[in-house]
Protein backbone atom coordinates (compact mmCIF):
# COMPACT_ATOMS: atom_id res chain seq x y z
CA UNK A 1 0.00 0.00 0.00
CA UNK A 2 1.27 3.45 -0.82
CA UNK A 3 1.73 6.14 1.79
CA UNK A 4 -0.92 8.76 2.50
CA UNK A 5 1.59 11.55 1.97
CA UNK A 6 4.88 11.10 0.22
CA UNK A 7 7.44 13.87 -0.07
CA UNK A 8 10.39 13.27 -2.38
CA UNK A 9 13.48 15.45 -2.77
CA UNK A 10 11.43 18.54 -1.97
CA UNK A 11 13.40 21.76 -2.40
CA UNK A 12 12.37 25.38 -2.10
CA UNK A 13 14.76 28.25 -2.71
CA UNK A 14 14.03 31.85 -1.75
CA UNK A 15 16.59 33.97 -3.59
CA UNK A 16 19.89 32.78 -2.17
CA UNK A 17 18.35 30.90 0.74
CA UNK A 18 17.46 27.23 0.48
CA UNK A 19 14.63 27.00 3.00
CA UNK A 20 13.86 23.35 2.29
CA UNK A 21 16.63 21.22 0.86
CA UNK A 22 16.12 17.82 -0.78
CA UNK A 23 13.65 16.74 1.86
CA UNK A 24 12.04 13.29 1.70
CA UNK A 25 9.65 11.72 4.19
CA UNK A 26 6.23 10.13 4.32
CA UNK A 27 3.14 9.94 6.48
CA UNK A 28 0.94 6.85 6.72
CA UNK A 29 -2.73 6.70 7.60
CA UNK A 30 -3.39 6.73 11.33
CA UNK A 31 0.00 8.15 12.24
CA UNK A 32 1.00 11.25 14.13
CA UNK A 33 4.24 12.46 12.61
CA UNK A 34 6.15 15.26 14.30
CA UNK A 35 8.13 17.76 12.30
CA UNK A 36 10.70 19.54 14.44
CA UNK A 37 13.82 21.62 14.13
CA UNK A 38 15.34 24.82 15.47
CA UNK A 39 13.96 28.21 14.42
CA UNK A 40 14.48 28.74 10.73
CA UNK A 41 14.87 25.03 9.99
CA UNK A 42 12.20 25.17 7.28
CA UNK A 43 9.19 23.71 9.09
CA UNK A 44 6.76 26.44 8.16
CA UNK A 45 8.03 26.55 4.57
CA UNK A 46 7.46 22.81 4.48
CA UNK A 47 3.86 23.32 5.65
CA UNK A 48 3.33 26.03 3.08
CA UNK A 49 4.61 23.71 0.36
CA UNK A 50 2.43 20.79 1.46
CA UNK A 51 -0.71 22.90 1.78
CA UNK A 52 -0.22 24.49 -1.62
CA UNK A 53 0.35 28.04 -0.36
CA UNK A 54 3.68 28.14 -2.24
CA UNK A 55 5.17 25.99 -5.00
CA UNK A 56 8.31 23.94 -4.62
CA UNK A 57 11.40 24.78 -6.66
CA UNK A 58 11.81 21.07 -7.32
CA UNK A 59 10.78 17.71 -5.94
CA UNK A 60 7.54 15.79 -5.70
CA UNK A 61 4.60 15.72 -3.32
CA UNK A 62 2.18 12.82 -3.62
CA UNK A 63 -1.01 12.77 -1.62
CA UNK A 64 -3.23 9.65 -1.75
CA UNK A 65 -1.09 8.48 -4.66
CA UNK A 66 -1.74 11.65 -6.68
CA UNK A 67 0.87 14.20 -7.71
CA UNK A 68 -0.27 17.42 -6.07
CA UNK A 69 2.53 19.85 -6.94
CA UNK A 70 0.96 23.05 -8.28
CA UNK A 71 -2.38 22.56 -6.55
CA UNK A 72 -3.71 25.58 -4.69
CA UNK A 73 -4.59 25.59 -0.98
CA UNK A 74 -8.32 25.30 -1.53
CA UNK A 75 -7.77 22.38 -3.91
CA UNK A 76 -5.55 20.59 -1.39
CA UNK A 77 -8.26 21.09 1.19
CA UNK A 78 -10.81 19.49 -1.10
CA UNK A 79 -8.44 16.57 -1.72
CA UNK A 80 -8.26 16.02 2.04
CA UNK A 81 -5.19 17.87 3.25
CA UNK A 82 -6.00 20.79 5.55
CA UNK A 83 -3.68 22.97 7.60
CA UNK A 84 -4.10 25.06 10.71
CA UNK A 85 -2.13 28.22 11.38
CA UNK A 86 0.42 28.90 14.07
CA UNK A 87 -0.96 32.40 14.52
CA UNK A 88 -4.63 31.56 14.90
CA UNK A 89 -6.74 32.82 12.01
CA UNK A 90 -10.37 33.07 13.10
CA UNK A 91 -13.07 34.85 11.14
CA UNK A 92 -13.48 37.54 13.82
CA UNK A 93 -16.90 38.92 12.99
CA UNK A 94 -18.85 35.65 12.85
CA UNK A 95 -19.71 33.14 15.57
CA UNK A 96 -17.63 30.09 16.47
CA UNK A 97 -20.29 27.92 14.86
CA UNK A 98 -20.14 29.88 11.59
CA UNK A 99 -16.34 29.82 11.67
CA UNK A 100 -16.50 26.05 11.61
CA UNK A 101 -19.39 25.91 9.14
CA UNK A 102 -17.19 27.58 6.55
CA UNK A 103 -14.91 24.55 6.74
CA UNK A 104 -17.86 22.14 6.69
CA UNK A 105 -19.08 23.65 3.41
CA UNK A 106 -16.20 21.88 1.67
CA UNK A 107 -18.10 18.59 1.92
CA UNK A 108 -21.66 19.84 2.46
CA UNK A 109 -23.58 21.98 0.00
CA UNK A 110 -26.49 23.02 2.18
CA UNK A 111 -26.33 25.26 5.23
CA UNK A 112 -28.36 22.76 7.24
CA UNK A 113 -25.92 19.90 6.65
CA UNK A 114 -22.92 22.20 7.24
CA UNK A 115 -24.42 23.37 10.52
CA UNK A 116 -25.03 19.81 11.71
CA UNK A 117 -21.43 18.92 10.90
CA UNK A 118 -20.17 22.10 12.60
CA UNK A 119 -22.12 21.36 15.79
CA UNK A 120 -20.67 17.86 15.84
CA UNK A 121 -17.16 19.31 15.47
CA UNK A 122 -17.78 21.93 18.17
CA UNK A 123 -18.69 19.11 20.53
CA UNK A 124 -15.59 17.12 19.55
CA UNK A 125 -13.29 20.02 20.38
CA UNK A 126 -15.28 20.88 23.51
CA UNK A 127 -16.58 24.23 22.31
CA UNK A 128 -20.30 23.51 22.04
CA UNK A 129 -21.12 26.01 24.79
CA UNK A 130 -19.31 28.73 22.81
CA UNK A 131 -21.19 28.20 19.54
CA UNK A 132 -22.66 31.70 19.42
CA UNK A 133 -19.61 33.64 20.61
CA UNK A 134 -17.93 35.79 17.97
CA UNK A 135 -14.48 34.80 16.77
CA UNK A 136 -12.99 37.99 18.15
CA UNK A 137 -14.38 37.37 21.64
CA UNK A 138 -12.74 33.95 22.15
CA UNK A 139 -9.71 33.35 24.38
CA UNK A 140 -6.46 32.06 22.93
CA UNK A 141 -7.17 28.53 24.18
CA UNK A 142 -10.61 28.64 22.59
CA UNK A 143 -9.12 30.02 19.38
CA UNK A 144 -6.65 27.14 19.27
CA UNK A 145 -9.49 24.66 19.64
CA UNK A 146 -11.47 26.59 17.05
CA UNK A 147 -8.49 26.38 14.73
CA UNK A 148 -8.42 22.58 15.08
CA UNK A 149 -12.20 22.51 14.70
CA UNK A 150 -12.06 24.52 11.48
CA UNK A 151 -9.58 22.01 10.13
CA UNK A 152 -11.63 19.00 11.27
CA UNK A 153 -14.77 20.44 9.70
CA UNK A 154 -13.23 20.06 6.25
CA UNK A 155 -13.10 16.29 6.99
CA UNK A 156 -9.47 15.88 5.99
CA UNK A 157 -7.48 12.67 5.60
CA UNK A 158 -4.44 14.51 6.89
CA UNK A 159 -4.49 17.49 9.22
CA UNK A 160 -1.38 19.66 9.47
CA UNK A 161 -1.12 21.29 12.89
CA UNK A 162 1.18 24.29 13.09
CA UNK A 163 2.26 24.87 16.70
CA UNK A 164 -1.08 24.34 18.39
CA UNK A 165 0.54 24.49 21.80
CA UNK A 166 2.38 27.78 21.29
CA UNK A 167 1.40 30.39 23.84
CA UNK A 168 -0.64 28.05 26.03
CA UNK A 169 -0.18 27.27 29.72
CA UNK A 170 0.94 23.75 30.75
CA UNK A 171 -2.60 22.84 31.79
CA UNK A 172 -4.00 24.03 28.48
CA UNK A 173 -1.30 22.12 26.65
CA UNK A 174 -2.40 18.90 28.38
CA UNK A 175 -5.92 19.67 27.25
CA UNK A 176 -4.87 20.09 23.60
CA UNK A 177 -2.69 16.97 23.82
CA UNK A 178 -5.62 14.93 25.02
CA UNK A 179 -7.77 16.29 22.20
CA UNK A 180 -5.26 15.48 19.46
CA UNK A 181 -4.60 12.04 20.88
CA UNK A 182 -8.29 11.27 21.00
CA UNK A 183 -8.79 12.45 17.42
CA UNK A 184 -5.89 10.23 16.37
CA UNK A 185 -7.41 7.23 18.16
CA UNK A 186 -10.59 7.93 16.22
CA UNK A 187 -8.58 7.62 13.02
CA UNK A 188 -7.32 11.10 12.12
CA UNK A 189 -3.81 11.37 10.71
CA UNK A 190 -1.65 14.31 11.80
CA UNK A 191 1.52 16.02 10.75
CA UNK A 192 2.52 18.27 13.63
CA UNK A 193 4.99 21.13 13.77
CA UNK A 194 5.72 21.99 17.35
CA UNK A 195 8.25 23.79 19.51
CA UNK A 196 6.97 22.45 22.80
CA UNK A 197 8.92 19.20 23.22
CA UNK A 198 6.47 17.72 25.67
CA UNK A 199 3.84 17.84 22.96
CA UNK A 200 5.92 16.37 20.20
CA UNK A 201 7.42 13.59 22.33
CA UNK A 202 4.06 12.63 23.76
CA UNK A 203 2.06 12.65 20.57
CA UNK A 204 4.27 11.51 17.75
CA UNK A 205 4.67 7.97 16.50
CA UNK A 206 7.56 9.16 14.39
CA UNK A 207 9.54 12.38 14.28
CA UNK A 208 11.22 14.04 11.33
CA UNK A 209 13.97 16.47 12.29
CA UNK A 210 15.01 19.37 10.05
CA UNK A 211 17.98 21.65 10.33
CA UNK A 212 18.82 24.34 7.78
CA UNK A 213 16.17 22.90 5.50
CA UNK A 214 17.59 19.38 5.40
CA UNK A 215 16.51 16.19 7.09
CA UNK A 216 19.00 15.29 9.79
CA UNK A 217 17.16 12.46 11.54
CA UNK A 218 14.00 10.42 11.50
CA UNK A 219 12.70 7.92 14.04
CA UNK A 220 10.58 7.25 17.10
CA UNK A 221 10.61 9.83 19.92
CA UNK A 222 12.89 7.48 21.87
CA UNK A 223 15.40 7.25 19.03
CA UNK A 224 15.28 10.97 18.31
CA UNK A 225 15.95 11.96 21.91
CA UNK A 226 19.15 9.86 21.81
CA UNK A 227 20.28 10.88 18.32
CA UNK A 228 23.55 12.79 18.58
CA UNK A 229 22.96 14.93 15.48
CA UNK A 230 19.62 16.03 16.83
CA UNK A 231 21.02 16.72 20.27
CA UNK A 232 23.74 18.84 18.74
CA UNK A 233 21.37 20.76 16.52
CA UNK A 234 18.49 21.24 18.80
CA UNK A 235 17.80 19.24 21.90
CA UNK A 236 21.19 20.12 23.32
CA UNK A 237 19.53 23.24 24.60
CA UNK A 238 18.41 21.55 27.81
CA UNK A 239 15.74 24.06 28.70
CA UNK A 240 13.70 23.01 25.69
CA UNK A 241 13.37 19.46 26.98
CA UNK A 242 10.35 19.29 29.19
CA UNK B 1 -39.59 26.92 8.36
CA UNK B 2 -37.79 29.87 9.87
CA UNK B 3 -36.08 30.41 6.52
CA UNK B 4 -39.44 31.11 4.90
CA UNK B 5 -40.26 33.58 7.63
CA UNK B 6 -37.08 35.47 6.85
CA UNK B 7 -38.28 35.89 3.29
CA UNK B 8 -41.84 36.66 4.31
CA UNK B 9 -40.87 39.66 6.41
CA UNK B 10 -39.35 41.71 3.55
CA UNK B 11 -42.25 40.77 1.27
CA UNK B 12 -44.77 42.05 3.81
CA UNK B 13 -42.84 45.26 4.48
CA UNK B 14 -42.56 46.04 0.78
CA UNK B 15 -46.18 45.09 0.07
CA UNK B 16 -47.33 47.49 2.79
CA UNK B 17 -45.12 50.22 1.33
CA UNK B 18 -46.61 49.58 -2.11
CA UNK B 19 -50.16 49.83 -0.75
CA UNK B 20 -49.81 52.73 1.62
CA UNK B 21 -47.18 55.13 0.28
CA UNK B 22 -48.89 55.98 -3.05
CA UNK B 23 -52.05 56.89 -1.11
CA UNK B 24 -50.43 59.22 1.37
CA UNK B 25 -47.57 60.77 -0.58
CA UNK B 26 -47.84 63.73 -2.92
CA UNK B 27 -46.08 63.62 -6.30
CA UNK B 28 -43.03 65.37 -4.84
CA UNK B 29 -42.74 62.92 -1.98
CA UNK B 30 -43.29 60.03 -4.38
CA UNK B 31 -40.30 61.36 -6.29
CA UNK B 32 -38.25 61.29 -3.10
CA UNK B 33 -39.49 57.79 -2.30
CA UNK B 34 -38.33 56.68 -5.76
CA UNK B 35 -34.93 58.29 -5.18
CA UNK B 36 -34.64 56.51 -1.85
CA UNK B 37 -35.40 53.18 -3.50
CA UNK B 38 -33.03 53.78 -6.45
CA UNK B 39 -30.13 54.41 -4.10
CA UNK B 40 -31.22 51.62 -1.77
CA UNK B 41 -31.29 49.24 -4.71
CA UNK B 42 -27.87 50.30 -5.99
CA UNK B 43 -26.34 50.20 -2.51
CA UNK B 44 -27.83 46.76 -1.85
CA UNK B 45 -26.29 45.52 -5.10
CA UNK B 46 -22.93 47.06 -4.18
CA UNK B 47 -23.18 45.53 -0.71
CA UNK B 48 -22.82 41.98 -2.03
CA UNK B 49 -19.30 42.71 -3.23
CA UNK B 50 -18.41 45.58 -0.90
CA UNK B 51 -20.17 44.59 2.31
CA UNK B 52 -20.29 40.80 2.24
CA UNK B 53 -17.11 40.00 0.33
CA UNK B 54 -15.35 43.08 1.76
CA UNK B 55 -14.02 44.26 -1.61
CA UNK B 56 -14.68 48.00 -1.54
CA UNK B 57 -15.32 48.88 -5.15
CA UNK B 58 -15.31 52.63 -5.69
CA UNK B 59 -16.21 52.16 -9.31
CA UNK B 60 -19.73 50.78 -9.41
CA UNK B 61 -20.69 53.73 -11.58
CA UNK B 62 -19.06 51.67 -14.32
CA UNK B 63 -21.74 48.97 -14.13
CA UNK B 64 -24.53 51.44 -13.53
CA UNK B 65 -23.43 53.33 -16.63
CA UNK B 66 -23.23 50.21 -18.77
CA UNK B 67 -26.80 49.31 -17.81
CA UNK B 68 -28.10 52.84 -18.34
CA UNK B 69 -26.40 53.34 -21.69
CA UNK B 70 -27.15 49.86 -23.02
CA UNK B 71 -30.91 50.01 -22.46
CA UNK B 72 -31.19 53.67 -23.50
CA UNK B 73 -29.11 53.29 -26.65
CA UNK B 74 -31.06 50.19 -27.72
CA UNK B 75 -34.38 51.91 -27.02
CA UNK B 76 -33.49 55.06 -28.98
CA UNK B 77 -31.78 53.36 -31.89
CA UNK B 78 -33.81 50.18 -32.34
CA UNK B 79 -36.93 50.95 -30.35
CA UNK B 80 -36.08 47.97 -28.15
CA UNK B 81 -38.02 47.77 -24.91
CA UNK B 82 -35.93 48.76 -21.89
CA UNK B 83 -37.24 45.61 -20.25
CA UNK B 84 -35.12 43.66 -22.73
CA UNK B 85 -32.43 46.35 -22.76
CA UNK B 86 -31.88 46.00 -19.04
CA UNK B 87 -31.25 42.29 -19.44
CA UNK B 88 -28.71 42.99 -22.17
CA UNK B 89 -27.15 45.70 -19.99
CA UNK B 90 -26.95 43.27 -17.07
CA UNK B 91 -25.23 40.67 -19.25
CA UNK B 92 -22.73 43.24 -20.54
CA UNK B 93 -22.05 44.45 -17.00
CA UNK B 94 -21.64 40.87 -15.80
CA UNK B 95 -19.03 40.29 -18.51
CA UNK B 96 -17.28 43.51 -17.62
CA UNK B 97 -17.48 42.59 -13.92
CA UNK B 98 -15.86 39.25 -14.68
CA UNK B 99 -13.06 41.01 -16.54
CA UNK B 100 -12.51 43.60 -13.77
CA UNK B 101 -12.65 40.90 -11.10
CA UNK B 102 -10.24 38.65 -12.92
CA UNK B 103 -7.83 41.45 -13.84
CA UNK B 104 -7.63 42.77 -10.28
CA UNK B 105 -8.04 39.75 -7.99
CA UNK B 106 -5.97 37.39 -10.14
CA UNK B 107 -3.01 39.64 -9.46
CA UNK B 108 -3.76 39.91 -5.79
CA UNK B 109 -5.04 43.49 -5.65
CA UNK B 110 -6.60 44.20 -2.27
CA UNK B 111 -8.02 47.00 -0.16
CA UNK B 112 -7.06 50.48 -1.28
CA UNK B 113 -5.26 49.22 -4.39
CA UNK B 114 -8.38 47.44 -5.59
CA UNK B 115 -10.46 50.54 -4.82
CA UNK B 116 -8.08 52.77 -6.77
CA UNK B 117 -8.23 50.57 -9.86
CA UNK B 118 -12.03 50.61 -9.78
CA UNK B 119 -12.05 54.43 -9.57
CA UNK B 120 -9.64 54.58 -12.49
CA UNK B 121 -11.84 52.28 -14.58
CA UNK B 122 -15.06 54.20 -14.01
CA UNK B 123 -13.27 57.51 -14.67
CA UNK B 124 -11.85 56.05 -17.85
CA UNK B 125 -15.37 55.06 -18.85
CA UNK B 126 -16.46 58.71 -18.49
CA UNK B 127 -13.91 59.73 -21.11
CA UNK B 128 -14.62 56.81 -23.41
CA UNK B 129 -18.33 57.57 -23.46
CA UNK B 130 -17.76 61.34 -23.73
CA UNK B 131 -15.90 60.74 -26.97
CA UNK B 132 -18.20 58.08 -28.37
CA UNK B 133 -20.47 59.66 -30.96
CA UNK B 134 -23.04 56.87 -31.04
CA UNK B 135 -23.44 57.27 -27.28
CA UNK B 136 -24.17 60.96 -27.60
CA UNK B 137 -20.71 62.07 -26.55
CA UNK B 138 -20.50 64.53 -23.68
CA UNK B 139 -24.14 65.54 -24.21
CA UNK B 140 -25.38 62.07 -23.35
CA UNK B 141 -28.55 60.34 -24.51
CA UNK B 142 -32.11 61.47 -24.02
CA UNK B 143 -34.95 58.99 -23.69
CA UNK B 144 -37.80 60.05 -26.00
CA UNK B 145 -40.99 60.25 -23.99
CA UNK B 146 -43.70 58.23 -25.73
CA UNK B 147 -46.51 58.65 -23.23
CA UNK B 148 -47.89 56.03 -20.90
CA UNK B 149 -46.26 52.90 -22.33
CA UNK B 150 -45.49 50.29 -19.66
CA UNK B 151 -43.82 48.07 -22.27
CA UNK B 152 -41.33 50.90 -22.90
CA UNK B 153 -41.06 51.45 -19.13
CA UNK B 154 -42.69 54.86 -19.41
CA UNK B 155 -45.54 56.03 -17.26
CA UNK B 156 -47.77 59.00 -16.69
CA UNK B 157 -47.17 59.86 -13.10
CA UNK B 158 -44.86 58.38 -10.52
CA UNK B 159 -46.78 55.27 -9.56
CA UNK B 160 -45.45 53.00 -12.31
CA UNK B 161 -41.84 53.93 -11.61
CA UNK B 162 -42.39 53.62 -7.90
CA UNK B 163 -43.76 50.10 -8.18
CA UNK B 164 -40.94 48.95 -10.48
CA UNK B 165 -38.13 50.21 -8.27
CA UNK B 166 -39.96 48.90 -5.20
CA UNK B 167 -40.06 45.40 -6.68
CA UNK B 168 -36.42 45.69 -7.78
CA UNK B 169 -35.33 46.70 -4.29
CA UNK B 170 -37.38 43.90 -2.77
CA UNK B 171 -35.68 41.48 -5.16
CA UNK B 172 -32.23 42.80 -4.18
CA UNK B 173 -33.08 42.44 -0.49
CA UNK B 174 -34.37 38.91 -1.05
CA UNK B 175 -31.24 37.94 -3.01
CA UNK B 176 -29.10 39.23 -0.13
CA UNK B 177 -31.28 37.43 2.39
CA UNK B 178 -30.98 34.25 0.35
CA UNK B 179 -27.18 34.56 0.11
CA UNK B 180 -27.04 35.05 3.85
CA UNK B 181 -28.01 31.47 4.52
CA UNK B 182 -26.13 29.78 1.70
CA UNK B 183 -22.69 28.39 1.11
CA UNK B 184 -21.82 31.21 -1.31
CA UNK B 185 -22.84 33.83 1.26
CA UNK B 186 -20.73 32.20 3.98
CA UNK B 187 -17.81 32.08 1.58
CA UNK B 188 -18.15 35.79 0.81
CA UNK B 189 -17.94 36.52 4.52
CA UNK B 190 -14.98 34.15 4.93
CA UNK B 191 -13.13 36.00 2.17
CA UNK B 192 -13.84 39.33 3.85
CA UNK B 193 -12.88 38.18 7.32
CA UNK B 194 -9.68 36.31 6.54
CA UNK B 195 -8.68 35.40 3.04
CA UNK B 196 -5.73 33.20 3.93
CA UNK B 197 -7.78 31.12 6.36
CA UNK B 198 -10.63 30.90 3.86
CA UNK B 199 -8.32 29.56 1.18
CA UNK B 200 -6.90 26.98 3.62
CA UNK B 201 -10.44 25.88 4.44
CA UNK B 202 -11.27 24.99 0.88
CA UNK B 203 -12.70 28.31 -0.28
CA UNK B 204 -11.68 29.22 -3.83
CA UNK B 205 -11.14 32.85 -2.88
CA UNK B 206 -10.37 34.06 -6.40
CA UNK B 207 -13.49 32.42 -7.85
CA UNK B 208 -15.63 33.64 -4.97
CA UNK B 209 -14.52 37.25 -5.43
CA UNK B 210 -15.03 37.12 -9.20
CA UNK B 211 -18.51 35.62 -8.80
CA UNK B 212 -19.42 38.31 -6.28
CA UNK B 213 -18.25 40.99 -8.72
CA UNK B 214 -20.27 39.50 -11.55
CA UNK B 215 -23.47 39.27 -9.50
CA UNK B 216 -23.03 42.74 -8.01
CA UNK B 217 -22.23 44.27 -11.42
CA UNK B 218 -25.24 42.72 -13.15
CA UNK B 219 -27.61 43.89 -10.41
CA UNK B 220 -26.12 47.40 -10.46
CA UNK B 221 -26.58 47.61 -14.23
CA UNK B 222 -30.31 46.92 -13.90
CA UNK B 223 -30.46 49.85 -11.48
CA UNK B 224 -28.72 51.97 -14.10
CA UNK B 225 -31.33 51.07 -16.72
CA UNK B 226 -34.12 52.11 -14.39
CA UNK B 227 -32.26 55.30 -13.48
CA UNK B 228 -32.08 56.28 -17.16
CA UNK B 229 -35.75 55.53 -17.76
CA UNK B 230 -36.87 57.50 -14.73
CA UNK B 231 -34.78 60.59 -15.39
CA UNK B 232 -35.18 60.15 -19.19
CA UNK B 233 -31.56 61.15 -19.59
CA UNK B 234 -28.11 59.59 -19.29
CA UNK B 235 -24.88 61.58 -19.42
CA UNK B 236 -21.32 60.41 -18.83
CA UNK B 237 -21.14 62.06 -15.39
CA UNK B 238 -24.65 61.20 -14.26
CA UNK B 239 -24.07 57.46 -14.35
CA UNK B 240 -20.34 56.83 -14.75
CA UNK B 241 -17.68 58.49 -12.69
CA UNK B 242 -16.67 58.54 -9.08
CA UNK B 243 -19.41 60.87 -7.77
CA UNK B 244 -22.11 58.30 -8.40
CA UNK B 245 -19.84 55.47 -7.35
CA UNK B 246 -19.13 57.06 -4.00
CA UNK B 247 -22.81 57.82 -3.38
CA UNK B 248 -23.67 54.18 -3.96
CA UNK B 249 -21.40 52.95 -1.21
CA UNK B 250 -22.20 55.83 1.13
CA UNK B 251 -25.64 54.46 1.92
CA UNK B 252 -24.30 50.95 2.45
CA UNK B 253 -21.59 52.15 4.83
CA UNK B 254 -23.89 54.37 6.84
CA UNK B 255 -26.68 51.79 6.97
CA UNK B 256 -24.39 48.88 7.75
CA UNK B 257 -21.92 46.99 5.58
CA UNK B 258 -22.63 43.33 5.05
CA UNK B 259 -26.17 43.49 6.44
CA UNK B 260 -29.37 42.75 4.53
CA UNK B 261 -31.20 45.93 5.54
CA UNK B 262 -28.30 48.34 5.99
CA UNK B 263 -28.24 49.89 2.49
CA UNK B 264 -32.01 50.44 2.54
CA UNK B 265 -31.94 51.97 6.02
CA UNK B 266 -29.02 54.18 5.01
CA UNK B 267 -30.87 55.43 1.94
CA UNK B 268 -34.14 55.98 3.85
CA UNK B 269 -32.37 58.20 6.35
CA UNK B 270 -29.94 60.01 4.12
CA UNK B 271 -31.65 60.58 0.77
CA UNK B 272 -34.62 62.61 2.07
CA UNK B 273 -32.36 64.62 4.37
CA UNK B 274 -30.06 65.46 1.49
CA UNK B 275 -33.00 66.26 -0.78
CA UNK B 276 -34.50 68.68 1.73
CA UNK B 277 -31.12 70.28 2.25
CA UNK B 278 -30.89 70.72 -1.47
CA UNK B 279 -34.43 72.09 -1.75
CA UNK B 280 -34.16 74.45 1.20
CA UNK B 281 -30.58 75.62 0.84
CA UNK B 282 -30.05 75.00 -2.86
CA UNK B 283 -30.05 78.70 -3.70
CA UNK B 284 -28.37 80.12 -0.61
CA UNK B 285 -25.95 77.33 0.18
CA UNK B 286 -25.25 75.25 -2.84
CA UNK B 287 -23.73 71.84 -2.25
CA UNK B 288 -25.07 71.68 1.31
CA UNK B 289 -26.22 68.11 0.72
CA UNK B 290 -22.70 67.06 -0.26
CA UNK B 291 -21.39 68.61 2.93
CA UNK B 292 -24.05 66.70 4.80
CA UNK B 293 -23.00 63.42 3.17
CA UNK B 294 -19.41 64.06 4.16
CA UNK B 295 -20.26 64.95 7.75
CA UNK B 296 -22.54 61.95 8.25
CA UNK B 297 -19.95 59.64 6.74
CA UNK B 298 -17.20 60.90 9.05
CA UNK B 299 -19.45 60.65 12.10
CA UNK B 300 -20.51 57.14 11.13
CA UNK B 301 -16.93 55.99 10.70
CA UNK B 302 -16.01 57.48 14.07
CA UNK B 303 -18.91 56.41 16.23
CA UNK B 304 -20.53 53.42 14.58
CA UNK B 305 -18.20 51.76 12.11
CA UNK B 306 -20.72 48.95 11.64
CA UNK B 307 -23.39 51.39 10.50
CA UNK B 308 -26.90 51.81 11.83
CA UNK B 309 -28.01 48.23 11.35
CA UNK B 310 -24.65 46.96 12.61
CA UNK B 311 -25.00 49.06 15.74
CA UNK B 312 -28.49 47.70 16.35
CA UNK B 313 -27.16 44.16 15.92
CA UNK B 314 -24.30 44.75 18.38
CA UNK B 315 -26.66 46.24 20.96
CA UNK B 316 -29.00 43.28 20.59
CA UNK B 317 -26.09 40.88 21.08
CA UNK B 318 -24.98 42.70 24.21
CA UNK B 319 -28.49 42.64 25.63
CA UNK B 320 -28.88 38.95 24.84
CA UNK B 321 -25.67 38.19 26.67
CA UNK B 322 -26.88 40.09 29.69
CA UNK B 323 -24.90 42.26 32.12
CA UNK B 324 -22.03 40.82 34.12
CA UNK B 325 -21.42 38.16 31.50
CA UNK B 326 -18.68 39.91 29.59
CA UNK B 327 -17.01 38.05 26.76
CA UNK B 328 -13.66 36.53 27.52
CA UNK B 329 -10.73 38.85 26.90
CA UNK B 330 -10.24 39.09 23.18
CA UNK B 331 -6.91 37.87 21.93
CA UNK B 332 -6.69 38.46 18.25
CA UNK B 333 -3.32 36.87 17.83
CA UNK B 334 -1.60 34.21 19.84
CA UNK B 335 1.84 34.48 18.34
CA UNK B 336 4.21 31.65 19.15
CA UNK B 337 7.83 32.08 20.12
Amino acid sequence: MSHLLEVENLTRVFGGLTAVNDLSFHVDRGEVVGLIGPNGAGKTTCFNLLSGAIRPTSGAIRFKGQDVVGKKSHQMCKLGLTRTFQVVQPFPDVSALENIMIGAFVRHGSAGAAERKAREVLETVGMDHKADVLGRDLTLMELKKLEIGKGLATEPDLLLLDEVAAGLTPVEIDDILALVRKLNQDGMTFLVVEHVMKVIMNLSHRIVVLNFGSLIAEGTPGEISKNQAVLDAYLGEEEYVA
Amino acid sequence: MSRYKEFLFPVIVFALAALILPLVLSAYYMHIAILVLVWAYLATSWNILGGYAGQHSLGHGLYMGVGAYASTYLAITYGLSPWIGLIIGAILAAGLGWFVGFATFRYGLKGAYFALVTIALTEAAVYVVSNWKAMGGAAGLEVTYLGNKPWMMQFDGKLGYFLIILVMTLAAVLITQWLNGRRFGYRLVAVRENEEAAEAMGVNTLGTKINATVLSAAMTAVGGSFFAQYFTYVGPRTVFGETVSVQILLFAIIGGLGTVWGPLVGAIILVPTAEFARAELGTTFQGAHLLLYGAVLVLTMLFMPNGIVGLARDVRRKLARGPGDEPSAPLAEGGGP
